[in-house]
């Protein structure tokens, strides 16, 4: 009974000083988050993005490949001033997965590897 | 992330650029000095020098091809790969080359080089072992002393950064047309972000699409993903879909013999009238599996792919040619990396390139400079600086200042090495790190404002000891080549001289400590010449 009370509080002070570095760090957290949300998830967002357009293109293929990859950076700039512009992360974050993912699928059944 | 639009894309604006910055000033200013490639490799070829183009020069070139199978036909019948470099306005000699043999697993040998004077027709002897031009231009995107790909990617974040930092730049910017008009001197950090705004707003569209297309000279390093997706061998799929004179046969040991040149020039005459050839290249000369491709110069298209002819090497047959109708989209891509490599720019376009690239390092340069000094125009009198404030402003000495100093070292080692000295190149290169190293040891004990004056100070002499060690080394100087009309030797010249000017004004201007507040502020041209200064 007692041993339990200290595990517990025990696993609450890791949790509480878990807690507090948060808090204490918060705002670089943030910070270091949207970064990656933007330059990894911008990343992949594009690569699959692009990928997509390249097979959807009504052009001839070395035609859609090209203009699907001369377009890769516009689209990679304006996913990461978004990022910077929403101010919700979480936002950011599940926008960002459930569109990769949304376009991943549709590239996998289009492109029959599933 | 902020409570408004405008606010966090000023703060995306700010610390996207800082972050980045020396290493986007470093691919700036060497960007810069590579539209100049051809010409500052011919200044550190002192053998060159000399060497005229002919007025004939076009209808030399094929008597030259055909002398130039039959010397490689002798000296080096068995190597894996020859070319025939013809005389062009910005290089004018003439050059046989082929490949030396390959060393265990390595895939290439390097070249054997043999110059000849396009006009005597004499051989050129006593080049010297030097990178020139090519070594900024490596340096631009490949960096230096470490792994090519690696540097490659973070060349690319860097340059999406800047990217992104330019269109948040043009948000947070409400005026924009009144900016390209206002310089508000004398303001401390203000005029600063004038200067910003100036050489930002002026050359903004250069910016833009020096920085989009340079992106996407590396972007099948970048994103090889749609071309992986519609083609089964992915890129390499997308290039031999795309360029038919991309296919490589395979080599064969078998022997047979070349096919004659002259039917191969005559099918090329009849193909290309006018050409204005620049290179041919023989793949396993005297091989079963030769291969012979002629290439002609894009000239002032906007046009980066080369017109090419790929020929069978024994029969003389015509394997593929180059297309001469590109659709819509390949002229949008292609004429993206033409724009940016800028090789179809006239002497005077190319001097327009290189006044924007300039503006571009002013941008960078007063960007990082004016963080510096809002920071410390903030701070309070007794508050001592912080650890970041500090880096950022030795930073900002050691690549400001830095840069253009180990660029003369690299110059004035390229005139006083000697010349069969081993490994000579890179002893060049290494003249331009130990100097940065120095300048950026010396930037992390101190980096007041007197550094800055010394600094610039020892900039001043040392554009002055280019011209002066290489008017009492080589043949020429500064006056000769105005006299004789050498363009590109002047140029350099006459841009060091610039340099070493606008370096004694920085020093002059730069605000002591001592002097009263009233004078320390800087003068208008001096704030606008500081920045001209940092390239």
């Amino acid at each position: 009974m007692h041993a339990q009370s200290v595990k517990t509080s025990q696993t609450f002070s890791i949790a509480s000083k878990l807690s507090h570095a948060y808090q204490a760090h918060s705002y670089r957290i943030a910070v270091v988050s949207r970064f990656l949300a933007a330059i990894v998830g911008g990343y992949v967002f594009t690569a699959v993005f692009s990928s997509l357009l390249s097979i959807i293109l009504p052009l001839k293929k070395s035609d859609a490949v090209l203009l699907s990859i001369s377009l890769t950076i516009f689209i990679y700039s304006c996913v990461f001033i978004w990022v910077f512009a929403v101010k919700s992360l979480t936002k950011i974050w599940i926008t960002i997965l459930l569109t990769t993912t949304g376009l991943a699928l549709i590239l996998s059944l289009l492109k029959g590897w599933l | 992330m902020k409570e408004n639009f405008f606010r966090s894309m000023t703060w995306m604006h700010t610390w996207v650029g800082l972050l980045v910055c020396w290493l986007l000033y470093l691919i700036f200013y060497a960007g810069t000095l590579s539209f100049f490639r051809d010409e500052i490799t011919l200044w550190n070829q002192p053998a060159l020098h000399n060497v005229q183009t002919t007025d004939t020069r076009i209808a030399q070139q094929k008597s030259q091809i055909i002398a130039g199978v039959k010397y490689l036909q002798n000296v080096a019948a068995d190597s894996q790969r020859w070319g025939i470099y013809l005389p062009t306005q910005r290089e004018p000699q003439l050059n046989y080359a082929y490949e030396k043999p390959r060393p265990e697993g390595k895939r290439f040998g390097g070249w054997q080089e043999h110059n000849i004077d396009p006009s005597t027709g004499q051989t050129i002897a006593q080049t010297r072992e030097t990178k020139g031009g090519n070594f900024f231009y490596r340096l631009h995107f490949d960096l230096h002393y470490i792994d090519v790909l690696t540097a490659r990617w973070i060349v690319c974040l860097a340059s999406l950064f800047m990217l992104v930092a330019l269109i948040s730049g043009i948000v947070i910017h409400k005026r924009i047309f009144k900016d390209m008009f206002s310089f508000r001197a004398n303001k401390g950090s203000r005029s600063w972000l004038d200067g910003h705004n100036v050489s930002s707003v002026l050359a903004l569209p250069f910016h833009l699409m020096i920085t989009y297309t340079g992106l996407i000279t590396l972007i099948f390093m970048l994103f090889p993903y749609p071309a992986m997706t519609a083609y089964e061998d992915g890129v390499r799929g997308l290039f031999n879909d795309v360029l038919p004179t991309n296919v490589r046969s395979k080599s064969s040991p078998e022997s047979a013999p070349l096919a004659n040149i002259e039917g191969i020039l005559d099918h090329v005459y009849t193909n290309w009238p006018d050409a204005d050839l620049t290179q041919i290249s023989i793949r396993d000369p005297n091989k079963a599996s030769a291969t012979i491709t002629v290439r002609a110069s894009t000239g002032t298209m906007l046009r980066d792919q080369t017109p090419t002819l790929l020929f069978n090497g024994v029969d003389g047959s015509l394997i593929a040619k180059s297309a001469t109708e590109l659709t819509n989209t390949e002229v949008f891509y292609d004429s993206m990396t033409a724009l940016h490599t800028g090789r179809l720019a006239n002497p005077l376009l190319r001097w327009l390139y290189f006044l924007c690239g300039i503006a571009g390092c002013v941008m960078i340069a007063s960007g990082c400079i004016m963080w510096a000094k809002r920071i410390r125009e903030r701070m309070k009198k007794q508050q001592t600086a912080s650890f970041g404030l500090k880096l950022v402003e030795g930073l900002n000495l050691a690549t400001l200042m830095g840069l253009p100093l180990a660029t003369c070292a690299f110059f004035i080692a390229n005139r006083l090495l000697p010349i069969n000295v081993a490994e000579r190149a890179d002893k060049e290169i290494l003249a331009f790190f130990l100097t940065w190293l120095a300048v950026a040891l010396f930037a992390l004990f101190k980096r007041a404002t007197a550094q800055w004056i010394q600094l610039a100070w020892l900039n001043a002499v040392a554009c002055i000891a280019v011209v002066l060690i290489n008017a009492l080394t080589t043949d020429g100087n500064i006056i000769s080549y105005l006299l004789n009309g050498q363009w590109a030797l002047f140029s350099v010249d006459f841009l060091c001289i610039i340099f070493a000017g606008l370096f004694v004004i920085q020093a002059k201007k730069i605000p002591t400590r001592a002097q009263p507040k009233a004078q320390r502020q800087s003068s208008r041209r001096a704030a606008k010449t500081n920045l001209q200064e940092q390239q």
